[in-house]
C-alpha cells in the first residue's frame, strides 16, 4: 500500500492511499480536509480512478472531466494537485 | 418590512445530535418547512469533529478520547478536525435557501459573504477580525474562528466554530500527530496561530455575551432580523433518527 500526503500550497491537506499493479491504480482511498460539492463525488471519484495508468496529465485530465460532468466543485485542491499527490503514493512503491 | 429569519439557540447536546440536528434543520428548509435559520450550540461532552473526507483513524486519538470522555464525530462538511470544547467553543450553523440574494453559485463567494456576519459580530465584542480564504476568520492574522459549508436540495448549509478559549495542549493530546517527537513543535505552531475571544480581550466573555453580539453581526451583515423559535416536530423526529442511524453509527464515523 503506497501512502503520500500533499499540502496544497494556500489550500489544504491532501492525503492518498493506493495500490498499484503495473503502473495501474488497483485501489485508492482519498482523503484530507478539501471541500468537494457534492460530498458523495469522493466515492465515484475514488471508483472511476481504478484501471487508470499512473500518469499525472491523464489523472489530472480525468478528475477534472468528472467534476465538470457531475458540474462538482473542489475547494482547496485541484485536479492536478489530487494527481501529484496520486503519483506520489505510487512511487512510494505501492 | 425587514425580512425574519429563524433563531434556535440549542444549549448543549452530545456531538450525534448537534450534527444530526443541523442536516435536519437542511432538509427542513429545503422542504420549506422552515424559514432560513441561525443556529448556536455548545458541544457537552467535548468533541472532536471531522471532515466528511478524513479518516477518523488517521486523525483522531479515538483511545484518547475515549478514556476523557470526548465524543468523535464525522461532518457533513468538508474541511478539518475540530476540537470543540463545552466551555471554550461556540458554534453557530445556518441555512439557508441557495436562491436566496446572500448566495452566490460560487462557493468561495458565499463563505465570505456568510462569515461576514461572523465578523461584525466579532467587530461588535471590540475585536478586529478578517476573512481569510478558503473558509477561515482571523484577528491580527491569528485563526479565531473555521467554517464549512454544504449545499444539497436547494439548501446552503454552513456551520463554523468559534473560540472563546484555546488549549493547544489539550487538542493535540486528542488528534493523531505524525510523531510524538514533533508534538510539541505543532502545540506552539497552533499557540502561534491560533487565537481566541478571550485572549483577544483579556477577560472572560461569556456565552450569552457572545451570542448577543453574533446575533448583531448576522442581523446588521444580512440585513435580516433573527427572531427566536425552537424547531419544530419534523427537526426534533429527523434529529432523533438521523443521531442514532447516522452520526451516532461505526458506518458512518469510521467509514473513511
Amino acid at each position: 500500500m503506497g501512502k503520500a500526503t500533499y499540502k496544497v500550497k494556500g489550500g489544504k491537506l491532501i492525503k492518498i492511499q493506493l495500490r498499484e499493479r503495473a503502473d495501474k491504480i488497483q485501489e485508492i482511498k482519498i482523503t484530507g480536509d478539501f471541500f468537494l460539492h457534492p460530498e458523495e463525488l469522493i466515492e465515484e471519484l475514488e471508483e472511476a480512478l481504478v484501471g487508470k495508468p499512473l500518469k499525472e496529465q491523464d489523472l489530472a485530465e480525468s478528475i477534472r472531466r468528472l467534476m465538470q460532468e457531475r458540474g462538482a466543485t473542489l475547494l482547496g485542491a485541484s485536479p492536478e494537485d489530487l494527481a501529484k499527490c496520486i503519483l506520489m503514493a505510487g512511487g512510494e512503491g505501492g | 418590512m425587514v425580512e425574519e429569519w429563524r433563531l434556535l439557540d440549542t444549549g448543549v447536546h452530545d456531538a450525534f445530535y448537534n450534527m444530526a440536528l443541523d442536516e435536519a434543520m437542511a432538509t427542513a428548509r429545503s422542504k420549506n418547512l422552515v424559514p432560513n435559520t441561525v443556529r448556536f450550540f455548545r458541544w457537552g461532552p467535548s468533541a472532536v469533529s471531522i471532515g466528511h473526507f478524513q479518516s477518523m483513524e488517521e486523525e483522531v486519538d479515538t483511545a484518547a478520547c475515549d478514556e476523557g470522555g470526548v465524543d468523535y464525530v464525522r461532518r457533513i462538511t468538508g474541511g478539518g478536525a475540530v476540537y470543540h470544547d463545552l466551555e471554550g467553543e461556540l458554534t453557530y450553523s445556518m441555512v439557508i435557501n441557495e436562491d436566496h440574494r446572500l448566495v452566490s453559485q460560487d462557493i468561495q463567494k458565499t463563505y465570505q459573504t456568510l462569515c461576514s456576519a461572523l465578523i461584525l459580530g466579532l467587530d461588535s465584542l471590540g475585536i478586529p477580525a478578517e476573512f481569510k480564504p478558503i473558509n477561515d476568520i482571523l484577528v491580527k492574522g491569528k485563526k479565531i474562528s473555521g467554517n464549512a459549508q454544504t449545499r444539497r436540495m436547494g439548501v446552503v448549509h454552513q456551520h463554523g466554530t468559534i473560540l472563546l478559549e484555546v488549549d493547544p495542549a489539550l487538542m493535540f493530546s486528542l488528534l493523531k500527530v505524525p510523531s510524538e517527537k514533533i508534538r510539541d513543535k505543532l502545540i506552539k505552531a497552533v499557540e502561534e496561530r491560533v487565537t481566541s475571544i478571550n485572549s483577544c480581550l483579556g477577560r472572560r466573555v461569556g456565552f450569552e455575551e457572545l451570542k448577543g453580539a453574533l446575533k448583531e453581526g448576522f442581523e446588521k451583515a444580512f440585513g435580516i432580523r433573527l427572531v427566536p423559535g425552537q424547531p419544530i416536530d419534523f427537526e426534533n423526529s429527523l434529529a432523533a433518527k438521523l443521531r442514532v442511524e447516522k452520526y451516532a453509527t461505526r458506518d458512518w464515523n469510521f467509514r473513511r
